[in-house]
Order: structure tokens, then sequence, then C-alpha cells
């Protein structure tokens, strides 16, 4: 028990530490509490609507299912410590124990206790994705968008002498 | 004298830990009470030299046994004060009354008692007195897996079906819920 | 049976003076580590996202996170109308004092060459007492950083429900059932260690990690070497996810949604968080290097005695915090359900059956399990039936996750798909009857 004593020590010196701190921080620190700042944050918004209450019952589950794994796992600590001395008899005993472990985990996963998120439906695409995609459709030049288009109203203006040439201005590098 | 004085302390904490329990308003304010009570136990533990039981002691009643409490307060929200007026088994005030007094005289004989070769109390009842000597020089962990990996083997592997059972009965009562409860708001968590 | 010598034998008050020193000197040291370690984080992000990181406050910006930290002690303290004050400002030590008591098992220094023991001793001025370079050994060893952990679970939980406001509350329900759930997995893969080490008081774990070889070291005693490499790598993912550092930080990514569970705090309580979960970082890794290489032992390359064990403790761990940053800057954020997944899906199952087969081939070596003469003939016959009964349990954990897949697909009225080779029949055939389901 006295190994416990420099814990102690250390138990009161690190919550010390961390109270000294902060009555430091309330004796320096302004305190000018306003309406706005004492309301809960959301974002910077004012909270409208009462947000939604209920809780999703999985956490309560991995909670339950904490406990009974956290007891197994600390009994698996004594015969780990000990495996040499217990020998054959220790290791068979564990053995069935983690079997039950075991069977009681597949009957969780089977029940679907420990699945989180969305179900995962995924699609196995074909390598083609679909007949009517060409490489005309998909694939686009970028580069070019739009400007064959200003070059074909330039000429149709020139041929009409309407347009204003210097109200275009000039392309760098709009070859093809 | 150090030991009496560790007893003290931790007794103390795990009476007033009690009392929190019972006296507080606040669900939340009482759990954290139960987690100072089952520390003081700790301490008790250590003190009688079975570090493994003080260890589990934290880990499991401490770190997961309170907060499944805890996660049910805020699950269900319950943040009403009970209302002492009501008394929904007619009776009840006196069965308890009565039941609490004869605990306390089972407590009382168990500490004054006198038995054979003028043991008192604990002695008396068991005819073994305490140990705060360790039974051999092996580390408590050790002990431990020796006497139960030997003598108690039944029970130890009884245990791992009562755990399956547990799990089986946890399965069962989420599942008769009926579904979720969904939070809208909350990316990331399933709507099934 | 381990433990500081000097409090073996009764305790008198030159003993007690020692223990507040210990505990003095590792409070100071996790505080500067925990500075240093925030400062190394910044600049080693920075530097691997092309940036130079903080460089103003100090040399180097050594001193940033103190700058930080005297600027949060100057801010204003709020505490929300709504929130319980009790817990509000519980919540913080929770968090703040388990982070202290972790380091306390965690052996810093010591000479382990040449059979030492890794003690050293007071002058005879100071009463020639023998100490060990940790604060404390106790009889439970390593498994007091475990009940630490739980109970530092508390700190998120009561922070989040404290705050009087939704949002920190359901962050701090995810972020315990997170931490609760990579619990079980720290805790099988620590039971690996305690199977090759036959004990639990940290020293003894170091010592059984020294061995005689070149120069007087030798790494293959390692435990990483002697448990296989699974359950250190079980051990580093779940730390990791213990810790809430990346990949695995989806609490803290919250605060770019709404806010984590510290979104209320502020000033100095919301520094006790983020000191709270350095001080665990730089901790946990103490904690692999001791369990899994070696601690503080290594060569006496510099005549130096104890102090040679300082540097190679320090060298190792800063491998391990130099990983946990890698892991910040380069791995994206992995999602909730595939969190979960992870931590009681794969890295439990993992575990327990290693664990069972490092336990087998132990009994093999010491010569108590025994099928044929010959120890090599018996360790493949163990190896073959744990294999074959490793995928037997695959095989049902398979079948499993099938079964409750095609039960969820059953209720939302489809049917599962074997995948099957494409072609364009089966495609147009199976889209009248799949959607993206559950959405």
């Amino acid at each position: 028990m006295a190994q416990y004593l420099p814990v102690l020590a250390l138990l009161l010196l690190g919550s010390g530490f961390a109270a000294i701190n902060l009555v430091v921080s309330k004796l320096v620190s302004p305190s000018r509490p306003t309406e706005e700042k004492l309301a809960p944050y959301e974002c910077g918004i004012v909270p409208g609507r009462e947000p939604p209450h209920r809780f999703p019952v999985r956490f309560y589950l991995i909670a339950m299912l904490f406990i009974i794994f956290d007891i197994e796992i600390v009994f698996l600590y004594p015969w780990a410590v000990a495996n040499a001395g217990l020998g054959r008899f220790g290791l068979v005993a564990i053995l069935i124990f983690s079997a039950l472990v075991f069977e009681s985990f597949i009957y969780l996963i089977s029940k679907g206790a420990l699945d989180w998120g969305t179900l995962q439906v995924n699609r196995r695409l074909s390598p083609m994705v679909n007949e009517d995609r060409t490489v005309e459709s998909t694939v686009r030049k970028v580069g070019l968008v739009g400007r064959f288009e200003e070059v074909e109203s330039l000429k149709d203006a020139l041929i009409d002498g309407n347009a204003a040439t210097d109200s275009v201005p000039e392309q760098d590098g709009a070859a093809a | 004298m150090v030991d009496a004085i560790v007893f003290i302390v931790s007794a103390i904490i795990i009476l007033g830990g009690a009392v929190g329990v019972i006296f507080n308003q606040n669900p939340v304010h009482a759990a954290l009470s139960l987690i100072a009570s089952f520390f003081g136990v700790a301490v008790l533990f250590i003190l009688q030299e079975v570090h493994f039981l003080a260890l589990v002691q934290v880990v499991v009643y401490g770190g997961a046994v309170v907060v499944l409490f805890l996660f049910v307060i805020m699950l269900l929200g319950v943040e009403e004060i009970e209302r002492f007026d009501d008394e929904p088994i007619p009776g009840q005030r006196a069965a308890a009354l009565i039941g609490s007094v004869l605990l306390l005289g089972v407590i009382l004989a168990g500490l004054f008692l006198s038995g054979p070769g003028g043991n008192r109390g604990a002695v008396a009842l068991t005819g073994k007195p305490s140990q705060m000597v360790p039974l051999t020089t092996d580390p408590n962990v050790v002990q431990l897996a020796n006497d139960l990996f030997t003598r108690n083997v039944f029970a130890f592997e009884a245990t791992g079906l009562l755990l399956t059972i547990a799990t089986v009965g946890a399965v069962v009562l989420v599942k008769n819920r009926g579904g979720e409860d969904l939070v809208v708001d909350e990316p990331g968590t399933s709507v099934r | 049976m381990g433990g500081h010598p000097f409090l073996a034998d009764g305790v008198d008050f030159g003993d007690v003076i020692l223990a507040v020193v210990l505990a003095l000197v590792a409070l100071v040291l996790t505080l500067v580590m925990t500075m240093l370690m925030v400062w190394f984080e910044r600049k080693v992000v920075g530097r691997l996202q092309n940036r130079i990181g903080p460089n103003v406050a100090g040399p180097f910006g050594l001193l940033q996170t103190m700058a930080d930290g005297m600027k949060l002690l100057f801010k204003e303290d709020l505490i929300p109308a709504k929130a319980d004050k009790v817990l509000f400002v519980l919540a913080p030590f929770l968090a703040v004092v388990p982070a202290f008591l972790t380091f306390t098992v965690v052996p810093i220094a010591g000479d382990f060459s040449n059979g030492g023991s890794g003690s050293s001793t007071l002058p005879g001025f100071l009463g020639s007492r023998e100490f060990l370079w940790q604060v404390a050994d106790v009889p439970i060893g390593i498994l007091f950083f475990l009940a630490m952990s739980s109970l530092a679970v508390y700190g998120i939980v009561l922070a989040g429900y404290g705050s009087g406001s939704k949002y920190p509350l359901i962050s701090s329900v995810r972020a315990t059932a997170q931490a609760i759930s990579y619990e079980a997995a720290l805790g099988l893969s620590l039971a690996a260690v305690f199977l090759v080490s036959g004990a639990l008081s940290t020293n003894q774990i170091v010592l059984n990690q020294v061995a005689e070889g070149y120069g007087g070291f030798n790494f293959t005693r390692w435990n990483v070497v002697t448990t296989g490499l699974i359950p250190f790598i079980v051990f580093l993912i779940a730390a990791t996810a213990e810790l809430n550092r990346p990949p695995f930080d989806l609490v803290e990514a919250e605060q770019e949604l709404v806010g984590g569970f510290h979104t209320e705090y502020s000033s100095f309580r919301f520094a006790l968080f983020f000191l709270a979960e350095f001080m665990n970082t730089v901790t946990m890794g103490g904690i692999i290097v001791t369990l899994f290489f070696g601690g503080p032992s290594g060569p006496q390359l510099l005549p130096l005695g104890a102090f040679m064990g300082f540097i190679w403790f320090f060298l190792k761990l800063m491998v391990f915090l130099f990983i946990f940053v890698w892991f910040r800057a380069t791995l994206p954020r992995v999602r909730y359900d595939q969190l979960m997944d992870l931590g009681w899906k794969v890295l439990i199952p993992i575990s327990l059956a290693w664990l069972l087969m490092l336990g087998g081939l132990q009994l093999v070596r010491s010569g108590d399990l025994s099928f044929v003469d010959s120890t090599s003939a018996d360790l493949v016959i163990v190896i073959a039936l744990g294999l074959a009964i490793g995928l037997l349990g695959y095989a049902m954990l398979n079948a499993a996750i099938r079964t409750s897949r095609s039960e969820r697909l059953a209720e939302e009225g489809l049917k599962l798909i074997a995948p099957k080779s494409q072609d364009s029949e089966s495609l147009a055939g199976h889209q009248t009857g799949t959607t993206q389901g559950g959405h």
C-alpha cells in the first residue's frame, strides 16, 4: 500500500496545479457577462426550435456491451499473468471461456447490435458505364469552350459590318 | 496507525458517496457520488493488499457501470425530482422500516456477538480471522489466477455463460424498443 | 514483486519527502513535455504541409504554447446560464488529473544493462534510499493506466452534459462511445504483453525485455517481437482512438460542424482540456515505449548510468510522438461507423485470437503442452491448430456479418446480391431491384 504514496502526492499536486491556475485565471480575467455570451452556442445563430431530445438507443447498447466485454477482459488478465504456472488446464479453461465470449460476440454481430451507419448497398458497375456515353459526349475540351463561338460571331460581325472590332479582346492561345 | 487513518478516510468517502446518492436531487450528481463511493471501496481493497480487485472495482464499476448509468440518465433525460408522497405498493414503507431494522440487527450481531474461543464478530461468524498479510509471496493477480483456475473453474465457466445471457438480454431489450430513435440533425448516425 | 525499494520496508518522513519530490519532478516534466509536444506537433504538421509553423514566440517558436496558455489565462471565463455549475467546473479536473496520474507508471530512466534492476540510490547524506525512475511502481502496474483512462472518460461525459446545450451532449456521448469501444481493444492487447512478461508491474515488464546480447543489448527480447507484431499494432490503433487523435478525431471534427464537448468552455478551463489531450498523447507514447520497446533499457553507449536510460527513453518516445503527428498530417478522418466497426468487429477478435495463440505457444515452449516429442513439431502443430480455429472463427464472423446485412436488407425489401460477373443483362436485370438503401 505504501507504493501508492507517490500516486497520492501526484494526485494532490496535479489537482492543486489545476485549481491554482483556475483561481489565478479568475483573478486576472475580466468578467463582463452579457446575455448573448451566456446563451448556448449554435454556430452564432439564435437557437430557434428546440433540438430533438431523443437519443439513439445504440449508445446504451454499446455501454452495456462494454461492461460485458470489460468483465471478460478482466478475467483474461489473471490467466495471462499466471499462464506459465497454470499449464494445460488453465489454457483449456480459458479456451472454453473465450469460446463462450466469442459465441456471444457472434450472436451480437448477427443480430446487428454492432452495426452502425447506413446500409451500404454497393452496386457493382460494369467497366462500361453506359452504352450511350461516347468520347464526344463525355470528353470536353475545356480550353476551347466559348472560343469557337466568339470567333464565329466575330466573323459574322465582320461580314455584317456591325461589330466593333476593338471590343473583342485578343485571345491568347486561341489556337485549337 | 496509518492503516487506521486510511480506513477512516475511505469509510468517510464511501458513506458520504452513498448518502450523496440517496439525497442528491440531480441524478447526475448522484451518479458522481456513486463514483466517489466506488473509489473509496477501491482504496479499502488496496488496504487489504488485494490490488487486482481494486483495479477491477475502478475499471468495471467505476469505468463502465456508472458510464452506463450516465448514458441512461442522459438518454431518458431524467430530470424530475422524485415525489415521495405516493406509495405505489401498499405497506411498502412499513416493510422497509422493518427490513432496515432487521438488517441493522444483523450487522450489529455480526460486529458484537462472540463465538467459540472468545472470537468476536465476523471471526465468530466465519471461523477465520481476516488477513491483511498476503497468503503467499506471489503478487495478488497470480494468487487470484491460481485459485480461480483450479478450485473455482466451474464458477468461472458459469460466469462465461452468465455473460452470454447478459449479452442476449441486452440485445433483446434494445430490439424490443421497436427500432431507433432518430436524431435528425446528426450526420453519421444511422437511420437504421 | 516490484515497487520502489525505499517504500518496501516502512515509510518514514524522508521517504515521504522523496515520494513528494518524485511527484513534483513528474509534474514539471509532464508539463514541459506537453508544452514541447504542442510545439512539436504544430511545427511538424506545418512542415509536412509545406509551411513553417509557429516561429515567432521564442526561438523557433518554442514558447508558442506558453504564449497560448497565458492568453487563455487572461480570457474571460464564461459559465453558460443553462450549465450545471458543479459538473461544468468538475469536468476539466476529471480530464486533467487522470492525465497526470497516467504518467506515474512509466519508467523514464534507469540502468538496465548487465543485469541491473533499473534502480538508483540516493547518496548517503540523503539516506541511501533506493528508488526506481518512475513515480510509482504499483503492484497492478500498467493496469493503473487502464484505470485512469477509464476515469478520464468522465471528463468528456460531464463536460458535454454539464454544458447545458444539446450539441455538446450529443458530441460527448459519441466521444464516450468511441472511448469505451477502443478501451476493450486496448485491454486485450495489454493482456498479450502480460502473457509474455508474466507480471503487471512496469519495472518487471522492462526487465523482461532486457537481455544480454550484442554489446549488452538484444532487441529481439522487446515485447513487440515476442508478442508478434499484432498486439503492438492493435495497441497503437486503439491508443490513437483513445486519445481522440487523427484519424479518429471525430470528436474534434465536430468543431467544424457545431462544436465538440468543450464548445462552451473558455479560458483556462478549455486550456485544461487541451492540456489533458496532449499530456495523454505524451503519456501514451511513453506507455507504448515501455510496453513494447523496452522502455529506458538500451546499451550504455555513453557511460552515464541511469541517465543513459533517459536518453534512450526520450529517443524512443520521440519516434512515437512523431508517428502520432505523422498520422495527423497524412491520414484523412475516419467515419463514425467505420470507427466503431474497426473497434468492435476487427480489433477485438484479432487480439483475442492472437492472445490465445500466444498462450498456447508459450506453453509449448515451456514444455507443458506437447503432442509429440520434438518442440518444433509441437510448435507447428499448435500453430496449425490455431490457424484452423482462427479460420473457423473468421468464417463464423463473416457469416454473422452477412446474416445481419441480409436481415437489414430484408427489412428494406431488398435481396442480397452475390457479386458475380458483370454483363449488361445482369446489371439491367438487377437495376430495378437495387437502390441505394438506407439514406
